[in-house]
């Protein structure tokens, strides 16, 4: 090997013989490494070379086109992939992630009979041999806990709802409410993983980097999939929510969620400096993508393009998000319907009518954070305050989207990473209670293109404890959020790490017909 | 010589089938009469008998298709017997076992409904169908030796075709009372259904929702049992008179109390249940029907109301029509992906199948999206099925262009500065059924030839003079 000129640390020349190997090894293979077994060995290397250029020549262009479907800049996979399966019924979603855990026996899960059993023991036969968190593992008994607040019918269809939700209550003739669904995990981390990704660990692409990977952008000027995060309240119980929900795993990191900020500016660094001007920040763009595009000439990493098409989205966001976070033109009846709260930056109801402009500015995905329902105790003290948060804003989104036509082809999501348990954790009293994870089944719901209105969908039994009719497990949730989209969910995939990547799994999924219109 | 001999040869002959006959014919009318007196000593009364009758009577079905083929074959070797006589020779033994069969047949088809204790007009007519077949069947056997002499050339021929069209009524009297009576019209062409079949009728005003919702799914899996043709337990479904008046039990419906009405509850037993309807492996409801039913019980159970709390009929499939596949665009389609690399307005494939269409994709140009610009896409016209020009710039001119976009669904026409002065142009777009003209300046007076678009299922008008602040789906045309 050369020694550097200038290195003084000289370092000795490495060669089979001044390896730290047996001595009887070197002496073998000084022996048998001669011209004639070295030309012997070189034919069969260039015959092999030769072989598996042969075969293997087709799958590298496919590799290649892959790869280029990822450098076109200015649309990021758009029509590349054969997709949409199908004609879809919605072409954007929103989905109002209820992080924490919503209780669903005190919300939309009417369970009459309980109010009998107020402090009685939760049946073994009905807890089963059940692993439970390590905050209610250790409690000597598990007391029933009825819900605090009355229920009623509404509408129609005639479902009950909760008295902590009365603006929920007016539109549940429009909602697909899913009862049953049910998830693996009983930790909030695992948990929200897995429902965002259909993976507990991290690293998968979640669901909006899949659609904005497979469905791609309907407005250049806008990201493809936008993450509005609520304000928190300090009187509730604030799980972490982390940017690893919304990231794109594998897939190029054009496709992750791009987070808003709850308060001050949306996107830092937006706005020019002072004394720079448009034209100044188009010449420096572009000098920057030069030197970009040479690099990726260089090294190949697709992650360049990935970092120039986000330059430019920068640039277009200049314009384009100042005008989507300008409500000075909205209505007044945007105003009557969203209550005064939508116009403090950051709260649910600002979120959701921002998540209202984004549709109606065809961003394909934008999801709604809200934390806080991970009720372990004082249910009777918290969850008014959430319900009040959010209640209205969820219909004042809903009926807006409706009114303007646009909840035709949109999706509405609302659900959280688990539901809760009907025994109390901690000290039950007539007062209060609280609750604590339970993933067996938990209330969630959908409204708008694809699913059909005005259905509750799966059964619990009679404690909310387990599914006794049409599970719906979180894998197949996400199945049909994906058809509803236009997306089989089998043939979605992304080649990584020798498996074809799906958002639902390497375990088969289902489309639940049932829940789609 | 030779002549006389075979004349009183062939006369003796007669004279012999004549005398056999004669016995045989004491022993079949003695035989019918035992057969027609059937139904009068042991009535079909409507209440179930022993047991042994059901099981030996179940039979009846798997037996019956053997004389029946038997009984086909006879006119068959009859016929082909003209050009092989073998096979005519041979007829008279099928004749024979087709008898022989067919006796038993009846018996357990008897002992069947006996036992089970069903009643009802088929039910009747199948018996006598049955009957008529052996008697017929046992007529040929007597007539068939002269026939096949040469004599009474028409008595015999006669009576088989007789026999022939009894069984085939009989046949099809057996088949709707294990099938329904609509089995073979249920999946009739409209066309002919009207040609043939009256409407049915339900006994309710026809908007209600007994008639609507509650009589279908009757029709459809409760009546090939309990209807006019078979009456199990003396119920039948197949009107709302016999569904309130009930079975031999008594009401099945109490009005206001689904916990009490038995049919409620037969159909909600576990479907393992002995007790479970439909029986018999026949396809149970489906929860929606369950659901349905219980709510119009619980709501009075009337032939007359029209909705009914508690019940999803948004849900109720939607009858939109099926999409058009649009025509073959592979010549433009270099130009389509041209546009899609840039930033202007688009078109977009729906889906991956080309004949879904295409999307026109304003949202990046909107601001400079006006008439000139959608009159360019004029040539793409025919295979666009969705148009979002939504806050672009286009005035009421853009409707000279968009009355040729023949196969349009959707039209976005929100937050533009249309007046809707010739809105009357979208009526040629006979596959619309979307329209957006939110937040517009169209009032109510330039929307009112959209009243003569039947297909067009969702106008939203929020924001505009002609519905300020209201919003509308117009759900029904």
């Amino acid at each position: 090997m050369k020694q550097h000129p200038l290195c003084t640390d000289c370092e000795p020349e490495v060669d089979i013989t001044n390896l730290p190997i047996p001595a009887g090894l070197k002496r073998e293979w000084t022996a048998i490494e001669t011209r004639r077994r070295f030309l012997g060995r070189s034919g069969k290397v260039l015959g092999w070379a030769a072989l598996a250029s042969l075969f293997g020549e087709s799958a590298f262009l496919e590799r290649a086109a892959r790869a280029d479907v990822k450098s076109s800049v200015t649309s990021p996979g758009r029509n590349t992939l054969g997709v949409p399966h199908f004609a879809p019924k919605a072409k954007r979603a929103i989905y109002l992630f209820m992080s924490g855990g919503p209780p669903q026996m005190d919300l939309l899960d009417y369970k009459p009979n309980l109010a009998s059993q107020f402090d009685k023991d939760i049946p073994d036969s009905v807890r089963g041999n059940q692993q439970l968190t390590g905050m209610t593992a250790g409690q000597s008994r598990f007391p029933i806990a009825p819900s605090h607040w009355g229920f009623k019918r509404y509408g129609q269809t005639g479902t009950w709802v909760s008295d902590l939700l009365p603006y929920t209550a007016k539109m549940v003739d429009d909602l697909t409410i899913v009862k049953s669904t049910n998830t693996d995990a009983i930790n909030h981390e695992p948990a929200i993983m897995f429902i965002n990704t259909g993976n507990m660990n991290p690293g998968k692409p979640c669901l909006g980097s899949w659609l904005a990977y497979g469905l791609g952008s309907m407005n250049d000027n806008l990201p493809t999939f936008i993450v509005l995060q609520t304000k928190t309240n300090p009187k509730e119980n604030n799980q972490p929510v982390s940017s690893r929900l919304w990231s794109s795993g594998f897939l190029s990191s054009e496709y992750a969620g791009v987070g808003l900020r709850s308060g001050g500016d949306p996107v830092l660094y937006l706005a020019d400096p002072d004394g720079v001007d448009r034209e100044v920040r188009r010449k420096m763009l572009d000098a920057v993508e030069e030197i970009n595009r040479q690099t990726l000439a260089d090294v190949g990493d697709p992650e360049t393009n990935a970092r120039i098409a986000q330059y430019e989205m920068a640039f277009r966001m200049q314009t384009s998000v100042p005008e989507l976070t300008d409500l000075s033109k909205e209505p007044q009846s945007t105003w009557d319907l969203y209550g005064p709260e939508a116009r403090e930056p950051g709260t649910f109801a600002y979120n959701c009518l921002m998540a209202r402009r984004m549709a109606e500015r065809d961003v394909r995905f934008v999801q709604v954070y809200k934390r806080g329902w991970d009720v372990h105790g004082d249910v009777v003290g918290v969850l008014p305050m959430l319900c009040q948060e959010t209640d209205r804003a969820c219909y004042a989104l809903v009926t807006d989207l409706k009114r303007r036509g646009l909840l035709d082809d949109t999706l509405v999501i609302w659900a959280g990473e688990f539901g809760r348990t009907v025994y109390s954790q901690g000290g039950l009293s007539k007062e209060n209670y609280g609750r604590d994870h339970h993933p067996r089944c938990y209330t969630t719901w959908m409204v708008g293109g694809g699913v059909r209105p005005g259905i509750t969908y799966g059964e619990t039994d009679d404690y909310s404890y387990n599914v006794v009719k049409d599970p719906v497990h979180v894998r197949n949730f996400n199945a049909t959020i994906l058809a509803c989209l236009g997306i089989d969910h089998n043939r979605l995939t992304y080649d990584f790490q020798g498996l074809d990547q799906r958002l639902t799994g390497p375990q088969p999924a289902y489309v639940i017909k049932g829940l789609l219109a | 010589m030779i002549v006389a001999e075979r004349v009183t040869g062939a006369a003796r002959g007669f004279m012999k089938q004549i005398r056999i006959a004669r016995s045989a014919w004491l022993a079949v009318a003695y035989v019918c009469v035992l057969l027609m007196a059937l139904p009068f000593v042991f009535r079909l009364d409507g209440r179930a008998h022993a047991d042994w009758l059901q099981f030996l009577g179940r039979f009846h079905p798997a037996l019956l298709h053997l004389p029946i083929g038997l009984i086909v074959l006879v006119p068959v070797l009859e016929i082909a017997g003209v050009r092989r006589a073998a096979l005519r020779e041979s007829a008279d033994f099928v004749l024979r076992a087709a008898l022989a069969l067919a006796l038993p047949t009846l018996a357990l088809g008897y002992m069947l409904a006996y036992g089970a204790g069903d009643t009802g007009t088929t039910v009747t007519r199948h018996m006598w169908g049955g009957i008529a077949l052996c008697i017929g069947l046992m007529l040929c056997l007597l007539t068939r030796p002269a026939w096949a002499l040469g004599g009474q050339a028409f008595f015999y021929p006669g009576l088989l075709g007789a026999t022939l069209l009894t069984l085939i009524w009989t046949g099809h009297e057996g088949g709707s009372i294990t099938h329904g009576s609509d089995y073979l019209t249920r999946y009739m062409p409209a066309r002919l259904r009207t040609l043939f079949l009256s409407p049915e009728q339900s006994g309710a005003s026809a908007d209600s929702f007994y008639a609507q919702h509650i009589h279908p799914a009757f029709q459809a899996k409760c009546v090939a049992c309990h209807g006019g043709n078979t009456e199990k337990a003396g119920l039948r479904l197949d009107s709302y008179s016999e569904v309130m008046r009930g079975g031999k039990d008594g009401a099945v419906i109490v009005p206001g109390r689904p916990e009490a009405s038995m049919l409620l509850a037969r159909v909600t037993l576990a479907p393992g249940d002995p007790h479970f309807m439909p029986a018999e492996g026949r396809t149970p409801l489906t929860s929606d029907e369950v659901t349905w039913i219980q709510a119009w019980i619980k709501a009075g159970a009337t032939a007359t109301a029209t909705n009914t709390p508690g019940v999803n009929l948004a849900g109720a499939p939607s009858i939109e029509p099926p999409p058009q596949p649009v025509g073959d665009y592979s010549q433009l389609m270099p130009e389509i992906v041209r546009m899609q690399h840039g930033l202007g307005a688009k078109l977009v494939p729906l889906s991956a199948k080309p004949s879904d269409g295409l999307i026109l994709r304003t949202v990046d140009a909107a601001p400079s999206f006006g008439d000139a610009q959608l009159a360019e896409f004029q040539k793409f016209a025919p295979y666009i099925v969705e148009a979002e020009l939504g806050r672009t710039a286009i005035t009421d001119a853009s409707f000279e262009t968009l009355d040729k976009f023949t196969h349009l669904r959707a039209l976005h026409l929100e937050g533009t500065s249309i007046t809707g002065s010739n809105l009357a142009k979208l009526s040629a777009l006979t596959q619309l059924t979307y329209l957006n003209l939110s937040g517009t300046k169209v009032s109510a007076q330039s929307i009112a030839p959209l009243k003569t678009m039947v297909q067009l299922r969702h106008l939203y008008l929020f924001n505009t003079p002609a519905q300020p602040g209201e919003a509308t789906t117009r759900s029904t045309p």
